[in-house]
Parts: structure tokens; sequence; C-alpha cells
């Protein structure tokens, strides 16, 4: 059994750094560096970052996409960029509801400030709890789910489900029976009612003082902060939990911190104390395994994501950093390195990685205006609409499931769109930044077949990925040596059709 | 979700999705001879209207029957304005939409006043309209309430394996296409691992990209892409072998599905330009769907299934009367349909083609504050074609404020002393797959709820001849 003090070997360390940012490392002295070295403390390094502020504003939602997508290519905190890449299929909010850049980008930066533990104050950190409690007040997401326009006579249940459904619990518990009823989502619901946003995209609660209209309805055109009766939040006890969450046939009332604002914290902390039919707590399993599925892979053993809770005290603390350490100290983190076999855990590479990664591991540069940009060879078409045929707009996930991940990104149409833009970001040929030079990935001097095949394999971090078959097609292609790589026509040629060939194959399409 | 039994015997079993790279790549799997029986010379086409279609906005009651005060408290219309003051729509524009009577109640029914399209279809007869459809214990998430319509399974565990995707894993094998989602992706409806889907967004666009800069390296290309794809599709590492199977297929339907784009425009030219006007989205696939028909009509391939989806279904707000959203997406599909239909019988084959609309739920019989509606339960089905009786079948759901259940949705009933006994959707494939699948027994497909639960409850006693086919 691994732990913390388990030295890395270069697969792990290859697959550590795949899995922590877009591609993988881009240079060989970065995997290098770690061979060796204990994982907990190339753990601590990897998660011990402050998030920055960034946020990819712009005039349109276009702009803020390549906003975004260069940030990702460029920044040296990949797993941040990771991590909001994660966070937003999570707390998936698309832009075609909500309608307004700002807000996205603004909800963007949320994701970002809390997406590995945000820092409230100087030296302390905050928990998945303080994220859940920002994001229920986050503009972008009142407009996704309607808390914006939720009214005490019919309130509107759509948020209050997926707030459980979603982004805390999950319908059912790993023992298949409901964590929760349709009454709980009714009377949360009913606790959401009372949130405006103002013109300055600040949250406040509308609390029913000094009112200055007691008549018209509410979501039209307003100017003041306290305005329409109708508006005010539902009043009265509100009961959850009373079958469920092991509190008792009594559940919880909500507004024991006093009704009104507090509804929605006081309501958010007993979610995080609910434990599941197996009296574990049921948020802290719920969002480890998603982190474990995002990181590691599919459909794992609940015992391993709850050996990863216990060991970062996650179900105490929801302290995302603590649990993310544990589980890259962990054994079952590092079964998909294995050489393909039949019970080896592998990942369908998201889109996203395989548009940002390829260009990160090439060296390659999307060149064009914001929202215009594009791999400079190929079609010439537009790097969002490329990820969009891949089957992934970021800041438009198709709905608030995010999107389906696993064998679900594989179609014919969307493996064709990966085809094209591997094609695409190897056909550029020239000296500038945005072209394709592999001078700067191959040394020209390899005169071996095999050596050049092993040379690009490794570049992109699948020689382990290749069968003796499927490497001995690639030699075969390149024709017998010595091969000179100076000849112009036979290096653009035959080393782009490699890469081309390479970031094509079925290896590369998983990690 | 933990894989089941069933799909841990599938996905060790037959390779996935399509074994077809052999020697003679171009003329493998595409053009296999027409099945003896089964679906035979026929084709099916589901349309999945995402998001949760608001179905009393749909079949809309236009006005009372007569009174029956011993099962309906007010009549239908007038529950219907008592429940909704601002989305309800008037008689006047309802009237141009008129259909027949609700068979119950004698409340007279119209479509919504955009859906034109489908009104010239009920009017020739050959559209159905299929009300109350529901199931069981009604779920209201979007994903879960899905799946149980995707996957024909509402009570118990589901596996992933889709409804119609039964059927194709039963009668197809690897080594042929027979479905076709209108899309980037595979619909769930046709989901399994025996035989192979493609998921194509746009036809036209459709092909194998290629560096030009080296025309003379294509073969070469070729021939390392078909050795990599053949030996992924036997690799031991399940992922890595649906890659392998996915690719594989890719690559050799993009060297004829292009063509049949060319031969769909040459041929149909008129309907192409039809399809063209006010484009939607919708018209475009369903003008793919027209050319995948007409290449297997020609014999260039064997796909009969097909699967497309429509958003912008999930009206909680402002989802309007005659203008917004409610209205533009049900016109979308209507349009679309109505044009893919001229188009089929004009082809000669509108007898053989069968079209079958649902959603994954209806929504609340209340409006809410924000001029919309949230999650509800039963709601109408449309099934559509030259072999179909049309009419309107079932009961419309009692949405006087007393019969419904504490969320405000109408109750699911399968009691056969309840006036208003749902639909159970299974009834509806079943209909389909006996009487167009030629499913001798579609519980072999659609399992009945288990014998311990019950029936007036449950899906215990199912119809398999609705009488739409």
């Amino acid at each position: 059994m691994g732990d913390a003090n388990t030295s890395l070997t270069a697969a792990e360390a290859t697959h550590l750094l795949c899995r922590t940012s877009f591609g993988g490392a881009i240079r060989q002295r970065d995997i290098d560096k770690i061979v060796g070295e204990p994982r907990g403390e190339v753990a601590d390094d990897l998660v011990g970052f402050r998030p920055n502020k960034f946020r990819p504003t712009g005039s349109s939602i276009r702009v803020a996409h390549d906003k975004w997508v260069k940030t990702m290519i460029k920044t040296k905190r990949q797993l941040q960029e990771r991590l909001v890449l994660f966070w937003h299929d999570h707390f998936a909010t698309s832009d075609e509801v909500v309608l307004d850049t700002a807000e996205m980008a603004m909800q963007n930066r949320t994701l970002r400030i809390h997406c590995i533990g945000s820092y409230l104050q100087r030296g302390q950190r905050g928990s998945f709890r303080d994220f859940v409690k920002a994001i229920n007040k986050d503009p972008a997401m009142m407009d996704m789910l309607d808390t914006r326009t939720n009214r005490k006579e019919s309130p509107n249940e759509n948020y209050a489900r997926e707030f459980l459904e979603l982004f805390t619990m999950g319908v059912f518990d790993s023992a298949g029976n409901p964590n929760y009823s349709e009454t709980d989502i009714q009377q949360i619901a009913r606790a959401f009612t009372g949130w405006r946003v103002d013109g300055d995209d600040d949250t406040f609660f509308d609390g029913g003082t000094g009112v200055i209209d007691g008549g018209a309805s509410c979501g039209s055109s307003r100017t003041g902060r306290h305005d329409y009766a109708a508006c005010y939040p539902e009043r009265g006890p509100k009961v959850v939990f009373q079958s469920t969450g092991g509190f008792g046939p009594a559940g919880r009332d909500f507004t024991v911190n006093g009704e009104g604002a507090a509804e929605i914290d006081t309501i958010t902390d007993i979610i995080f104390e609910h434990r599941d039919t197996d009296g574990r707590n049921t948020v802290a399993r719920y969002i480890g395994r998603r982190l474990f599925e995002h990181f590691a892979y599919a459909n794992p053993a609940i015992s391993v994501v709850d050996e990863i809770i216990d060991q970062s005290a996650f179900a105490t603390s929801f302290l995302v950093q603590d649990y993310l350490r544990a589980l890259f100290c962990h054994d079952e983190f590092y079964a998909p390195a294995a050489i393909p076999g039949s019970g080896t855990r592998k990942s369908v590479r998201w889109p996203a990685d395989y548009v940002v990664g390829t260009l990160r591991l090439l060296g390659v540069k999307p060149k064009g205006r914001l929202g215009e940009m594009i791999v400079d060879g190929g079609n010439f078409r537009r790097l969002r609409d490329q990820l969009s045929e891949m089957g992934q707009i970021l800041l438009a996930p198709p709905t608030v499931f995010g999107w389906d991940l696993e064998d679900s990104w594989l179609s014919s149409a969307t493996m064709l769109s990966r085809f094209a833009f591997a094609r695409d970001v190897t056909s550029s040929r020239g000296n500038g930044s945005t072209a394709f030079r592999p001078e700067k990935l191959v040394s020209f001097a390899l005169t071996d077949p095999g050596e050049i095949v092993d040379a690009v394999t490794t570049r992109l971090h699948v020689q382990d990925q290749f069968t003796a078959d499927e490497r001995q097609a690639l030699i075969d292609y390149l024709g017998p040596g010595p091969i000179d790589l100076f000849d112009y026509d036979y290096r653009n040629t035959k080393l782009n059709g490699l890469f081309a060939l390479v970031l094509q194959s079925p290896a590369y399409q998983l990690y | 979700m933990a894989i089941t039994r069933r799909q841990f015997l599938q996905r060790s079993g037959i390779v996935t999705a399509g074994t077809l790279l052999g020697p003679n790549l171009w003329n493998s799997p595409f053009a296999s001879p027409a099945l003896a029986a089964g679906l035979d010379d026929r084709y099916f086409v589901v349309l999945f209207l995402n998001g949760g279609n608001d179905g009393l906005n749909t079949v809309v009651p236009l006005s009372n029957g007569p009174a029956m005060p011993s099962i309906l408290s007010n009549g239908l219309r007038t529950a219907y304005d008592q429940a909704r003051d601002t989305i309800n729509l008037a008689p006047a524009a309802l009237a141009a939409t008129q259909i027949a009577n609700d068979p119950l109640t004698g409340t007279s029914l119209a479509l919504h006043p955009g859906m034109t399209g489908f009104k010239d279809l009920y009017d020739r007869g050959v559209l159905a309209v299929i009300q109350g459809s529901g199931y069981p214990q009604p779920n209201l998430s979007h994903e879960t309430s899905s799946r149980k319509w995707q996957t024909g399974q509402p009570v118990g565990s589901f596996g992933s394996a889709g409804w119609v995707g039964r059927y194709l894993a039963a009668n197809y094998s690897a080594d042929q296409i027979p479905a076709v989602t209108a899309a980037n992706g595979i619909a769930a409806e046709l989901k399994q691992t025996t035989t192979s889907v493609l998921g194509i967004d746009r036809l036209d666009r459709f092909s194998f990209p290629r560096d030009r800069f080296a025309p003379s390296d294509y073969a070469a290309k070729d021939a390392v892409f078909a050795a990599l794809y053949g030996n992924a599709k036997t690799s031991p590492q399940f992922l890595k072998q649906r890659v392998g199977a996915i690719g594989d297929a890719s690559f050799a339907a993009t060297q004829i599905y292009p063509n049949l784009y060319d031969a769909y425009v040459t041929a149909r030219g008129d309907f192409n330009a039809i399809y063209n006007t006010n484009a939607t989205t919708t018209k475009r696939r369903m003008r793919d769907i027209a050319a995948y028909i007409l290449g297997t009509e020609t014999g260039t391939i064997d796909s009969r299934f097909f699967q497309l989806s429509l958003g912008g279904f999930d009206t909680h707000s402002n989802q309007g009367t005659l203008d917004a959203t409610h209205n533009l997406r049900l016109s979308e599909f209507s349009d679309a349909f109505k044009i893919f239909y001229d188009d089929m019988e004009d082809m000669g084959v509108a007898d053989r083609v069968c079209l079958l609309v649902w959603s994954e739920f209806s929504r609340r019989i209340q409006q809410n504050s924000d001029d919309g509606t949230d999650h509800g339960t039963q709601g109408p089905m449309f099934v559509i074609g030259g072999g179909v009786n049309g009419g309107v079948y079932g009961a419309h759901p009692n949405i006087n404020e007393d019969a419904l259940n504490n969320q405000g949705n109408t109750p699911y009933s399968q009691d056969s002393g309840d006036a208003f006994r749902s639909t159970d959707f299974r009834d509806v494939y079943g209909t389909v797959l006996r009487h167009w699948f030629n499913v001798a027994d579609p519980t072999t497909i659609l399992p009945v709820d288990n014998a311990g639960l019950d029936p007036n409850l449950y899906w215990r006693n199912p119809n398999f001849d609705m009488g739409f086919l």
C-alpha cells in the first residue's frame, strides 16, 4: 500500500502531471524533478497554491470564452484552471440561459476563488461549504435556476432541486436509498424567495423593510433595494429531512437562526450534516466521489472514496485542498497509469483537455482576435466552434447537469472533430509562434525510425499506451532508416504526419 | 452507477460499435440485405423534446365538454383558466388548430396555435395524439425522468441501454450501422454496445480531415490510421476498445455518408429548398434524415433508425402564449415535420415512416409567478406516419385542483375504474414495437413492473394494441 511517503515512479509522475494540468508536463525536466520524491511532498506543492482572482470579461461570451481558453494555455496555475473547469461542470451554468457575459465572468471568478478552498481572511481557509454558500447567491446561478424571480405565492423549485440533486447530495446514496423527499425540495424552495440582484450585480436579500410599493408585481424593473410586497420571503417554520439524514422524525427546522436572509445559510449547514443510510456524511461522499472521478477514474468503489475522505477529514472540514492531497497520495489515483490491460481504469479526455493540452504540449499558440481565435492551419475554424463540435462549449454546458462524461464524449462526429483539430494543429508550417515547429520537440539529428516514434510519443506522454503493434505501424509509416529529418519535404510530410497520427490515435484520446 | 451484470456481459462479449474494418473497407457494412422480419423496409424516427414540454399548452382544452359532475368538478377549459391566468391560450387563438374532442369528457381540444404543421398532418389523418402519457411514481428531475423514458424502464434500476437500443442489439450485428443520431453524440434511446450508431450533427460537413500539404501521403496515413484503430478494437481495455470501434466505424462512414448529402440535394432539390427556407436546426436535421432514407432506398447504406432532440422546453419563466419560447419551439418541430412528411410522401415512402415525439415530463398545471411552469407529470405524445391511424387517444388528465396530487401535478393511475386512467408510455412504445417493429412480445424489451406491485398504481396490464398503428 502506497501513501504520502511513497516515492513517485516515472510513470506515476507523468500521470500526476497529466491529471493536474492540461496535457501534462511540457518539458521532460518537470517530470524528472519529481521522480523519486515522496507523493505527499509533491502533492503539497501542487495543492498549495493560493487562487488568483482572474475573470474572463469581455464584450461578448465568445470573447470571454477565448480569454479563458488563453488563460488555460498560458497559466502556470494549471491545477487551478482544471479545478475551475471541474466546478464549472459541477455548478453548470450556461450563458445561453443567463445571457450576461459579465455575470458569467463573475461566476467564473467565484469558481476560481473557491476552487481549492477559499481564503476568507488572511491565513484562514474556506471550505466547500463556503463555496456552496457563495454559489447560492451567485447572480449567474440565480438566473440559471430562477432564484432571481422566485416568489412566495408559488415558489419556483428549480434551484432547490438542483441544490440537492446536483450540487451537494445526489438523488440516491450509494445503497440506492433516496437522500431527500419532494417535501424537502418544496421547503427549501420557500427559503430561496426574496433574493434579488441589483444593477451592480450585488446580491441582496429583500427582507421587506422600507416598503415603497406594495402593489406592482415582482420581476419587473426596479430602482431601489426594497420594493414589492409580493417579493417578500415566505414566512413561518420550514422543516426538512424528516425521513432522511439521521435527524430523526422531527427533521430540522432551518428558520432557527432567524427567518429570511439567514435561512439559506442555515439550510446549507444542515445539508452538510446530512448522513446517508450507511451513516456517512452525504455531501462528503457525493463531492468526494465527483472529485475522484474527475482526477482518477469513473465508478470507484465507495470504500476507496471513504478512505480518502477519512484520511483527509473531508467529512468535517470540507477542505478540497486536503481531500486532493490525500487523493494524490492514494494508490488508486495512480491506477490509470498502468499499461492498458483488461482491468485498467482509463478516462476519456475532455475536449477542453484535448485542445488546450495539445496546444500546450506542441507549443502552438492560437492566433486571431479574442472571440475569433483559431489554430493557424487546416480549415481555420474558430477554436470555440471546434470545441463545440467535440461536444464542449465552455460557459455553455448543455444543461444544469453539465456535460455527459467518459464514453459519452465518443461518437463519430465528436471523434472526427478531434481528428480535424489534430490535422489543423500539425499542418501550419512556418516560423511564427502560431506555427507548429517540430524542431522544438524532436531532435532532427535522430535517424532511427523507432527512436523518432518514441521521441514523439514520449513528448505526448503516451509512450506506455502504444502496443508493440501500434508502435510498429508508426515506424513503418516513417519508412526505413536512416531517416533524414533535415530534408524539408520528408520532414514536412512525415514528421508532421506522425504527430497528427499520434494525436488522432486511440491511445491519445484516453488518459 | 455501478456496472450491472447485463452491462458486464455486453462489455465483455461482442466487440462494441461495429467491427468492420476489413481489407474491403468501402464495400463492407453499409449495404446489407434487408431484414426478413422485424422492421423490414420501414423507418423509425424519434424526437425528444428536451426540458419537459408543457403538455397543457400543447394539446389545449378549447371549451368545456358537457357537464360531468360525477367525475369532474369543473369543465377542463374552466379548470385551465383557473390554473393559468397569463399563459392560457385564448379560445379565439385556438380555433384554427382545433382537433377532435377528448374521448372521455367531450372537451373540445386544439393544438397550440403555433403547431399549424401538426394540424395539417392531423387533418390528413396521419397524426395520433396520445394524451396523459406518463409512468408510475413520476420523477421530477430532468435527468432521472429522461433516463426512465429513454431506457423504457421507469420502475426499479435500469441499465444504460435505450429501449430502441435493446431492439437494435437483438436484431443487428457489430458490422452494421442501423442507426444515426442527428447530433454530436449517441442518443440515449439508441444506446447499447452491440451494433454501431453514428452521430452526425451536420451531414453537409461530414468528412475525414486531411492535411492538404501532402496528398501523396493520404494512403500511407490511412493505412496507419486503420492499423491503430483496428488494433484498438481488440484491446483488452474497455475504453480503448470502444474508442477503436467508434473511430474505425467513423472513418469508414466518412468514405460513404458525404455522398448522401450530394445525392439528396441533386435528386430532391425542390424539397431541399423548402427545408432551407426559414431554416431551423430541426429542419436541417430532418433534411439529413431524409437524405439517409434516400440513401437507404437507393442501397448506398442501410440505416433505418434516427433520433433527434430539440431543447428549450424547460419553461420555468416567460413561456409566452403566441410568442416567446414555447411557441417558437413547438412551431420549429411542427413545421419541420410537415415538410419532412411531404418529402416522404413525394418520395413514396410515407407509409413506411413512423415518427414518435416524447418529452421527459409535462409541466405543473398551475403556472408559477414568472409566467412559466414548473416540472410536472403526464403529457401528450405524438405518433406520425402514413401507416398511423390519426386521432386522439387516451384521456386528457383531469386538471381540476381537487384532482391534483400534493405537488400540484396529475397523478398516475392504471385503475380501470378510474375514468382518467393514465396512458403508460410503455403502452405507446409497445404498440410501436409490436405493430411497427414486428416484435411479437414487447415485454421482452419492456419488462412489466414487478408482480408484487399494486396494478392500479403500476404497469401490470400492458396494452400493446392502442390502435394508432
